[in-house]
């Protein structure tokens, strides 16, 4: 079983692989280090020296996106930049012969994931499906979409993640592919209704039940499939007239969730419209916030009080609940967050304070490592 | 089954100067019952991820049974994992659940339904088999996640905080559950927690870790009366061990330890060794367990060399026993664990007896424990 060559390139190099070109206003600063324009042609194995002396080694590269590594000066001899070079053109080129060859029964989605593709590119995101892609009206029903992102798992098989999917949901569903290791599930809607009709626990909301199968596809692939993955999922809709807009709100789902939640697995898109907004604010003003927001923000990032304020705000500011979460006395709590109220002068009982360190935290998350 | 074994393992992220794991040797027998234990961010879960094939291995080598499965993914390891947040599958009853594993595997209809009905039988949700999970209650759920892992008769069982979302009594019932179920099916288990109850009720072995090493590996027992460093003596024992900073001298031919509040000699065994290994004169930290303090007129008696007189500033009382905090022995409080039927008062000035035979003399600047090393 093949592991990705990406995970074993990052170990190898000791240096993650970045990707620039996300819907998230990357794209262009990463163009401009490199002292390219967007849309110049850039490919695997090119190498260019930054400003600062940094070696950036393009892992892949296609329209909408490029992967790549820094290195330091001295990292590398000559001999393995050279190596690397070569090594990273025969992959791209093998994964392009491996992508003509396979799932010869599969194309018609193939061609699907390129033209939503396409679109998400050129900013269409309001595009609707031609009708060679829609046979027999298929898409102008009601479906859920998933969004899966295979993490450091093994090169998956397109036609046996379908079986799969297949079998656990016991019913057909379309699998697109999209980028490498990235699929969009479309999963029929009845999966939300009691078998007999209806919506089944009226006290369940729909945003539940859509987190709830997302959780289970997510353990089942976990453990029946090829290990770690990310889901998000959205809605359910109505493909023809808004996959291309519903592909790129989930992609931007899983990169916020795995951006401010890093170690969940599970995104929703209802759930993350604070970190859609913060992720908008420009760093420098983030910065200059965290620093007027409370007077010692470095006990923030104390591991023991992060996880006592996080477990506090899921457990909607209520101590009990929290402390038993904890598995620590009540009075423990109240010792941790008087001390930080002594230390920040903020407290977080109080509505106001607690707005605060939440943003505070979710920006620290983005901050802290620059 | 099957055992597991690490040899030199290594966890390092891209972007991390520091492993997450270091140096990771660990045979893991046919059988075992094994327990990670330490606190959060000390490499447990990801030693478990690692061996469940979540995490790569950065370097080292990984054997299940005799085959090397670094390279090998998840599903082809022949493991079931259980953890922490584990999630049923919505759509499908209790039986359904449980036997999609099978399904996969095309199993025959009727060894997956013997398999599935046994596993129902042990974990006693036989009347629940019909049921969607949100009819179903915290308690019932984890162990229609157990049962979904059991049915699969792996070579080895991960389990990653299974029972930290339940709440006290029911993880205190889950935790007898899964030794029994242990024990029944003769399986490996490997048995992440960072509640040193659950690791010292539950593990055959334990393996403490900090900062990515294993700190000690050894039974519970070991563990407890014979802990290699402060770390381990630390978090090992609620309420945790008492460290008192002070000194040794010599006496009359007796070792003594002096701190600030205290004089008590040392047995003669234990003053051998710390003659030996060069501690007369020097700075040591005495590590005093919570019970091994007495006020029992009895033991006063017998103990004349190691009585202490301390403020009782609080006292707790528990019913069978009293947690008493001490202030006068060193510059921290300690804890004294009494009998219930003891009448010490808050604010009274007591006298106890050390037992002498069960401290623990730590060296300040390795923290290794000098009676271990």
């Amino acid at each position: 079983m093949e592991l990705s060559w990406r995970s074993k390139l990052e170990s190898l190099l000791g240096a993650p692989i970045m990707t620039a070109g996300l819907p998230l206003g990357e794209r262009e600063s990463a163009w401009q280090d490199i002292g390219l324009k967007p849309g110049d042609r850039i490919r695997s194995g090119d190498r260019f020296r930054l400003p600062d002396g940094t070696i950036r080694l393009i892992v892949s590269a296609d329209d909408e996106k490029v992967e790549y590594v820094d290195l330091q000066p001295g990292d590398l001899t000559g001999r393995e930049e050279q190596l690397l070079e070569w090594l990273l053109r025969e992959l791209d080129r093998a994964s392009h012969a491996e992508g003509s060859r396979e799932r010869p029964l599969n194309r018609e989605m193939q061609r699907f994931g390129e033209w939503i593709q396409e679109q998400i590119g050129a900013g269409r995101l309001q595009a609707a499906v031609p009708d060679e892609f829609n046979a027999g009206g298929r898409l102008n029903i009601e479906w859920i979409p998933f969004l899966l992102l295979a993490d450091h798992a093994a090169r998956a098989n397109d036609a046996e993640l379908e079986k799969l999917l297949q079998t656990y949901l016991e019913t057909d569903v379309l699998l697109v592919p999209l980028r490498d290791q990235e699929w969009l599930i479309l999963a029929p809607d009845s999966l939300l209704y009691e078998e007999g009709g209806g919506r089944g626990d009226i006290e369940e909301t729909p945003e539940e039940l859509l987190e709830s199968v997302a959780r289970g596809m997510h353990d089942m692939l976990t453990s029946e499939w090829l290990g770690e993955n990310h889901i998000a999922v959205a809605h359910p809709i109505m493909p023809s007239a808004a996959v291309v807009d519903t592909v790129y709100l989930l992609r931007e789902t899983v990169a916020l969730g795995r951006r401010f939640h890093q170690g969940d697995t599970v995104h929703l898109p209802w759930n993350i419209h604070l970190e859609r907004l913060l992720n908008s604010i420009p760093d420098e003003q983030r910065l200059r916030f965290i620093e007027q927001a409370a007077s010692r923000t470095d006990l923030l990032l104390e591991p023991e009080i992060v996880t006592t304020l996080e477990t506090f705000f899921a457990m909607n500011c209520n101590v009990s609940d929290t402390a038993k979460k904890l598995f620590i006395h009540r009075n423990t709590l109240l010792y941790r967050l008087d001390k930080l109220k002594q230390d920040t002068g903020l407290d977080v009982r109080l509505f106001r304070d607690a707005v605060l360190v939440k943003i505070i935290l979710l920006l620290y998350k983005v901050t802290k490592r620059k | 089954m099957a055992g597991v074994r690490l040899e030199h393992v290594y966890k390092r992220y891209p972007g991390s100067d520091v492993a997450s794991v270091k140096d990771f040797n660990l045979d893991i027998k046919d059988k075992e019952f094994l327990v990670l234990v330490g606190p959060s961010g000390c490499g447990k879960s990801t030693t478990l991820r690692m061996i469940a094939g979540l995490e790569e291995i950065t370097e080292g080598k990984l054997y299940i049974g005799d085959r090397l499965v670094n390279d090998v993914a998840p599903k082809d390891r022949d493991i079931a994992m259980v953890f922490q947040s584990y999630a049923l599958y919505p759509h499908m009853n209790v039986y359904q659940n449980m036997a999609f594993g099978l399904k996969l595997r095309k199993f025959k209809k009727a060894d997956i339904d013997k398999r599935v009905r046994e596993a129902a039988k042990i974990l006693d949700i036989e009347h629940l088999l019909d049921r969607k999970p949100k009819a179903l209650s915290g308690g019932q759920r984890q162990r229609v996640a157990l049962g979904r892992a059991i049915v699969r008769e792996p070579q080895v069982f991960l389990m990653d905080e299974p029972l930290s979302n339940l709440d006290a009594k029911l993880r205190g019932q889950m935790r007898a559950e899964i030794s029994k179920l242990a024990k029944r099916l003769e399986t490996t288990v490997i048995y992440v927690t960072h509640d040193q109850i659950e690791a010292m009720t539950m593990g055959d072995r334990i393996v403490v870790m900090k900062d990515g090493v294993i700190q000690q590996a050894d039974s519970p027992e070991v563990l407890y009366n014979h802990p290699i460093n402060m770390f381990v003596a630390g978090f090992i024992g609620s309420p945790a061990m008492n460290f008192i900073k002070g000194g040794l001298y010599e006496r009359d031919g007796s070792v003594h330890f002096k701190a600030d509040g205290l004089d008590i000699e040392l047995t003669e065994g234990k003053a051998a060794i710390v003659r030996e290994k060069g501690y007369v004169n020097k700075e040591v930290i005495l590590g005093v367990r919570p019970e091994d303090f007495h006020d029992e007129p009895v033991f006063l008696e017998a103990s004349p060399k190691s009585i202490v007189s301390a403020l009782a500033e609080v006292v707790e009382n528990l019913g069978h026993e009293k947690n008493v905090y001490l202030a006068g022995l060193g510059s921290d409080t300690v804890i004294a664990r009494l009998d219930g039927r003891s009448d010490v008062k808050e604010g009274s000035n007591i006298k106890l007896a050390i037992d002498m035979n069960k401290i623990h003399l730590f060296d300040p600047e390795s923290e290794l424990n000098i009676f271990e090393i």
